[in-house]
């Protein structure tokens, strides 16, 4: 059995990283190809855990779901979680193939897959769609990391969100760019695409543009310093900026550490 | 017992605070000559008689006779003199209203009724002399322009504004020994256009009149237990300031009225009516008297008894937030 940090870690990556394929799908319409006739299931999991999740792929896009799919066209099954995570932090750990007929729906799903690197802190990409994607998966990987964190019983994130009234955490990027946001109430969490418009965020981080969120969201420029340089807007409760940046050191020590 | 503020004190610079408007009047008056002043035998009670010291020769006392002093401030007012009638708030609006109704609003004459001693802010004296029903009444009234400041810097200003506008307008202020909310005459003050003394994304509390003070010491002190509270003060009751109220349905979606009056018809109604119109849903609650005439006793302690003070407003704020209203609980993550 996974110890818990290790529960936490894979949840984040199959329920928040994995389905950041689909943003690859929409940002890279050239990589539409890639899902010509396809009509397959991949199953990932590990040996020790009930964390697993699976991708169906068709010709209309990506499915991904938490849990054991019934039928899947292929299943990487990891021996530990450990190595599971190993493998999606981007280190070398091997899981076990079954499903031989399935070898080409993974082919076709490698390039999604291997899109998904420029998560890590070392992908540094200077063109600016790339710069756009990485800082689209970014927003939508924190909101979904904390929502996951949350709902899979992190202790610092549920002891807070516990005692919350109904607030959201909004990310946005100005002039039309991505926006995503967090909703939380009395231990309840939600990660969204777009702008929430119930209600006025609690605090609301707005960049000057792509190139500004990604210096910040990449770490390369401390919030204090952006603010200062007009790069980011905060806007609502200043004790909840603090909160939500300790959040996401938070989740990226759990997920990168 | 009480808990709330002690302000019913023999206190010479509060008496200088509650008679600042009774000053202002009267330099009005010095610089207006179509100002005259009316009462109906309360000149020092109600602050109006610092007009008679100066300006004897238009300051006319009815005696025990209001609704005789409202029908005569309408002839004044259609000779193009400019009536400003002071009473205690209960003849204001009750013993005198139907000349309020008939020879005031439905004339549209130009007469401003400074109604003091309103709420329970004459607590002492007993229930007759309690009111909590003006605030309904005149918004009734078409054509009324109805206002509650929070202090005597407020009153000094919307006695001004007033003054500066054409038609009917009701004052409501307290008995004159609340305590400061603002520290000197100098903030925007605009008839119909609520005061932000406080921001906020939890929840807001829109106040009026001598409720405001407590619900900036309600707002602060949850601040200090990571609740943001946004405080409107909304001295203007009638053309109530649905933009604002609106905004904060939209930004908070938890809204508090606190009103030293009925909550039957006065600000807690004409805020839930703008929230209705909207079309937009909110978690709601009204302080103020619900549907109950106020027990006897110093005012600081009525308030702490009737939840209006910051204790109780703090308290509701507590309610609030736990009042389950949204409609959106899908708690699955848009991935």
């Amino acid at each position: 059995m996974a110890d818990h940090k290790e529960e936490l870690k894979a949840r984040v990556f199959l329920r928040s990283a994995l389905p950041l394929v689909k943003v690859v799908l929409s940002e890279r319409p050239n990589y539409r190809y890639l899902l010509y006739k396809a009509d397959g299931v991949i199953q990932f999991g590990a040996k020790d855990s009930q964390q697993a999740a699976w991708v169906a792929m068709s010709p209309e896009g990506f499915e991904v779901k938490p849990g054991l799919h019934e039928n899947p066209t292929i299943s990487l099954i990891f021996k530990r979680l450990k190595d599971l995570n190993t493998f999606f932090a981007g280190g070398t750990a091997l899981p076990s193939v079954s499903g031989v007929k399935g070898v080409p729906t993974l082919l076709r799903f490698l390039p999604f897959m291997l899109k998904l690197k420029i998560l890590m802190p070392t992908a540094m990409p200077t063109d600016p769609a790339e710069k756009e994607l990485k800082v689209r998966m970014l927003m939508q990987m924190i909101a979904s990391g904390l929502s996951q964190l949350n709902k899979g019983g992190d202790e610092f994130l549920s002891s807070y969100i516990k005692k919350s009234p109904d607030r959201v955490f909004q990310f946005t990027v100005e002039n039309g760019g991505p926006a995503n946001y967090l909703r939380i109430k009395a231990g309840n969490s939600k990660a969204g695409a777009g702008t929430y418009a119930r209600r006025r965020p609690y605090v609301h981080m707005i960049f000057k543009d792509i190139d500004s969120a990604f210096e910040v969201l990449t770490q390369r420029v401390g919030t204090v310093e952006a603010v200062r340089d007009g790069l980011l807007r905060v806007e609502g409760a200043m004790e909840g900026s603090k909160d939500i940046g300790a959040f996401m050191q938070h989740l990226d020590k759990l997920t990168m550490g | 017992m009480a808990q709330g503020l002690t302000w019913t004190v023999e206190d010479a610079d509060s008496m200088t605070q509650a008679e600042i408007y009774g000053e202002v009047l009267t330099q009005i008056g010095q610089q207006n000559e179509k100002v005259v002043a009316l009462t109906a035998d309360l000149a020092k009670s109600t602050k109006i008689g610092r007009f008679w010291e100066k300006i004897p020769e238009r300051f006319y006392n009815f005696g025990i006779a209001e609704a005789n002093m409202i029908a005569v401030a309408s002839g004044m007012a259609e000779t193009g003199l400019i009536p400003v009638v002071s009473t205690f708030a209960t003849f204001a609006s009750m013993r005198a209203a139907e000349f309020v109704r008939t020879d005031l609003c439905y004339q549209k004459r130009n007469v401003k009724i400074i109604a003091t001693h309103s709420g329970t802010s004459f607590g002492t004296a007993g229930t007759t002399h309690h009111c909590i029903e003006d605030l309904s009444i005149m918004r009734t009234f078409p054509g009324m322009t109805v206002i509650a400041p929070a202090d005597a810097y407020e009153t000094a200003r919307a006695v001004s504004a007033a003054i500066e506008m054409e038609g009917p307008v009701y004052i409501r202020i307290g008995r004159g020994f609340e305590p400061p909310l603002h520290k000197s005459m100098d903030f925007d003050f605009e008839i119909g256009k609520a005061i932000e003394l406080r921001e906020g994304t939890d929840v807001t509390v829109i106040a009026t009149g001598v409720t405001v003070l407590h619900a900036v010491e309600a707002a602060d002190r949850a601040q200090q237990q990571g609740v943001s509270v946004r405080v409107l003060d909304m001295h203007t009751i009638k053309p109530l300031d649905v933009e604002a109220v609106v905004r904060a349905v939209q930004d908070t979606r938890r809204i508090i009225t606190v009103e030293d009056h009925s909550t039957i018809g006065g600000l807690g109604t004409a805020v839930a009516d703008a929230i209705a119109a909207s079309g937009k849903g909110c978690a709601f609650a009204k302080l103020g008297y619900q549907d109950e005439y106020s027990i006897v006793g110093y005012p600081e302690d009525l308030l702490h008894i009737y939840k209006l003070d910051a204790d109780g407003i703090l308290e509701t704020i507590g309610l609030v937030l736990k009042q389950d209203f949204e409609q959106d609980e899908n708690w699955e993550d848009e991935i």
